[in-house]
């Protein structure tokens, strides 16, 4: 499975889990319109890392939040 | 204070939150204070009938922030079921968090709480005279709870509900939250506050909580010498497995359970969160083994106290003239079931002004990020007397025969809130009442101002319903849905992948095309109902026609939006002119960079400088 599609998969469930309406998530969706709110990122962080065995925020240096869905998934794909 | 008021409910007085997990006790639960150092911590004390107690008592250990507040009912399921076993059971809110007094803002958290473990533990004894005790940890509770059971004998075993294992992994999510939240609102966290405190979905923890945090791992420390520990995962994020085998290498008697039900307790919002009967039921059942196994049912009693038949708690305010200020837990209503926590300011005050504040969806009465402590705290110290209170169905009020549990607009919401005002107004002789809400608390502000409940000003924060249908869900679409949404779909029309998805059946386009039916029509009728009002027409749900009414009797109308808040276009299109109309006594006012629930500390702020600046404002 790709990153791509994990991270898909962990938008849509996190989405029902909390009982939100997740827009269509394409590369330019911003997240500020996705329907998920800052629990919901960390919740698909903490999964990701269990999924992956990382978590792209664990860095010493300043890193800031992705804005779009696709910063969202190449911030995972470059991380690899 | 009127001899009708108590802080004890009798358990057959209501009904428990979706309490089909456990057999009904019969005992009493007392709202109770007790000192941790020279700090009071507020607790509920469940005292099952001194024939069936126990000599092992429970304390439950929360965990923090958000994740209490949408945790806060199914932890009373816990108390519950645990107290029908025969156990004594303390459930409790650390320094600086829910009831509480407050705590040094630069103080280590994880240190404090551990030490308020062990101060419930030896209040627990000292009013139960039980003399083991068992701790029930959640997430942070449960770090806790290990960390305590190192410190104190009287711990004979553990329930670790996902208890944190690494505390810097812990703090990472948090992290995370925060910079979300500062993304999303348009903000950003500065990277020099990395080391420095961090707020979490409006939850504060220090800068030196966050290095003992990261220092702080259970893979890494000896095993707690507690004999028992049942460890009990969340299935659909489990981290405590490893651990688990750590111990019982060590020669714990540890069971590991991975069960459902955790991500909708703990990381839900209120209105939704469900209660995890598989994990009430799991603790049960091995409680009740603990419980055989030790033979001491009904054993000798030391010196049992009572509880206090009027708990209060002294807090002194900070600043040049510190304040003395007396809280104290109330059951108030003609059935007893409604709670709240009352703030009065110090002796002598003759203003005779009060405030309620209302639950905001379905957070129990301290409010979105904890705001109706700080504000009833803050009110009081200029002399209001204040009352936070759950409405029935919510929080630490009794549920309603036939009634929801975790409604947030309860049918009988209106009869609740007179309930609240004629308590100001009868025990404290209160002149001045205003109501204070955020969400669905500003919207029964505003119908129970409709409804003439005798207020006199109400101070409305982001209300996203003006009207609200009997019978609607939460789940149905919402009019905030519809002023909100047609900004984004446009963009997305122009999208192939949209095309792709609304073909593929994975877009629900009755839900679209409502909204994009509906608003212009929102638009038409408002346009109507502007006509017929100068008519003199009166048409049902005309916001207008209310605002105008509400504001002849003489009551101050604020209204406090974030910016973006559906909610502001909504008030234009269902109060038409009249808005515009109305005189000094009639407020809006939007603040920049906040969310729905203020979640970050700038905002927050102002908002609350507003509201206070409102309420003091004299018309």
């Amino acid at each position: 499975m790709s990153v791509r599609s994990m991270v898909v998969t962990q938008f849509e469930r996190v989405a029902v889990e909390q009982h939100r309406m997740l827009a269509r998530l394409s590369d330019e969706l911003r997240l500020l319109d996705s329907g998920l709110d800052s629990l919901s990122f960390a919740l698909i962080v903490a999964r990701l890392e269990d999924a992956l065995g990382f978590d792209p925020f664990d860095v010493a240096e300043d890193v800031k939040f992705p804005v779009t869905f696709g910063d969202f998934v190449r911030l995972y794909d470059n991380h690899k | 204070m009127s001899s009708a008021s108590s802080s004890r409910l009798s358990i057959a007085q209501a009904r428990s939150p979706q309490g089909a997990d456990c057999v009904p006790a019969s005992g009493s639960r007392d709202a109770v204070y007790f000192g941790s150092g020279e700090h009071k911590l507020f607790g509920w004390l469940q005292s099952p009938p001194a024939s069936q107690a126990s000599n092992i008592g429970l304390v439950i250990c929360k965990p923090y922030g958000y994740e209490a507040l949408c945790s806060h009912r199914s932890l009373r399921v816990f108390e519950e079921t645990a107290s029908a076993l025969g156990m004594p059971t303390l459930q409790f809110d650390y320094l600086g968090t829910g009831d509480s007094g407050e705590i040094d803002a630069q103080a280590d958290q994880l240190n404090a709480w551990t030490q308020d473990v062990i101060a419930a533990v030896n209040e627990l004894r000292r009013r139960t005279g039980v003399q083991q005790v068992c701790l029930l940890g959640v997430r942070l509770g449960a770090l806790l709870a290990v960390l305590a059971a190192g410190e104190c004998t009287t711990v004979t075993s553990l329930i670790l509900i996902a208890p944190i294992i690494s505390g810097r992994r812990y703090v990472r999510s948090l992290r995370t939250a925060q910079l979300a939240a500062a993304s999303m609102s348009g903000g950003t966290v500065d990277d020099t506050d990395r080391t420095d405190s961090m707020e979490s979905s409006g939850f504060l923890i220090s800068a030196a909580t966050l290095a003992a945090l990261s220092q702080t791992d259970l893979k890494t420390r000896a095993p707690p010498t507690v004999p028992d520990v049942l460890v009990i995962d969340g299935n659909a994020l489990p981290g405590a497995s490893e651990w688990t085998q750590q111990l019982v290498t060590a020669g714990t008697r540890a069971k590991y359970l991975a069960l459902p039900g955790l991500i909708e307790m703990i990381m839900t919002a209120p209105q939704f969160a469900q209660v995890p009967h598989e994990m009430v039921a799991a603790s049960r059942d091995w409680l009740h083994q603990l419980l055989s196994g030790s033979m001491t049912r009904a054993a000798r009693r030391i010196e049992a106290v009572s509880p206090t038949s009027s708990p209060s708690m002294l807090l002194r305010t900070g600043g040049d003239q510190p304040v003395l200020l007396t809280e104290r837990p109330v059951f108030f209503g003609p059935e007893r079931i409604l709670f709240g926590i009352l703030t009065e300011p110090r002796q002598g005050e003759i203003r005779r002004r009060a405030v309620v504040l209302l639950n905001a969806g379905a957070d129990f009465h301290i409010g979105v990020n904890r705001m109706h402590v700080t504000l009833a705290r803050e009110w009081a110290n200029r002399g209001y007397v204040t009352l936070r209170m759950d409405l029935a169905g919510l929080g630490d009020s009794g549920t309603r025969p036939g009634q929801q549990d975790n409604e947030v607009f309860p049918v009988a919401a209106l009869d609740d809130i007179r309930a609240a005002v004629e308590l100001l107004r009868s025990s404290y002789g209160a002149v001045d009442v205003t109501l204070f809400g955020l969400c669905s608390g500003a919207y029964h502000a505003l119908r129970a101002a409709a409804a003439r409940v005798p207020v006199n000003r109400i101070l409305m924060v982001n209300p996203q319903h003006y009207f609200w249908k009997e019978g609607t869900t939460l789940d149905d679409l919402q009019l905030a849905e519809v002023v909100h949404n047609p900004r984004l779909y446009p963009r997305r029309m122009l999208s192939g992948v949209a095309w792709k998805r609304l073909l593929g059946g994975k877009v629900n386009v009755l839900r679209i095309a409502k909204i994009y039916f509906y608003r212009p029509l929102l638009a038409l009728e408002s346009f109507f109902r502007d006509m017929a009002r100068r008519l003199h027409i009166r048409l049902p749900n005309d916001l207008g026609w209310e605002l105008e009414e509400i504001y002849k009797r003489g009551v101050r109308i604020v209204f406090v939006f974030a910016s973006g808040e559906p909610g502001i276009d909504l008030l234009k299109l269902e109060g038409g002119a009249s808005v515009k109309q109305l005189g000094d006594c009639f407020r809006i006012h939007i603040v920049e960079g906040g969310d729905h629930i203020f979640s970050q500390s700038g905002p927050r702020a102002i908002m609350k400088k507003i509201i206070s600046d409102e309420l003091f404002t004299r018309s």
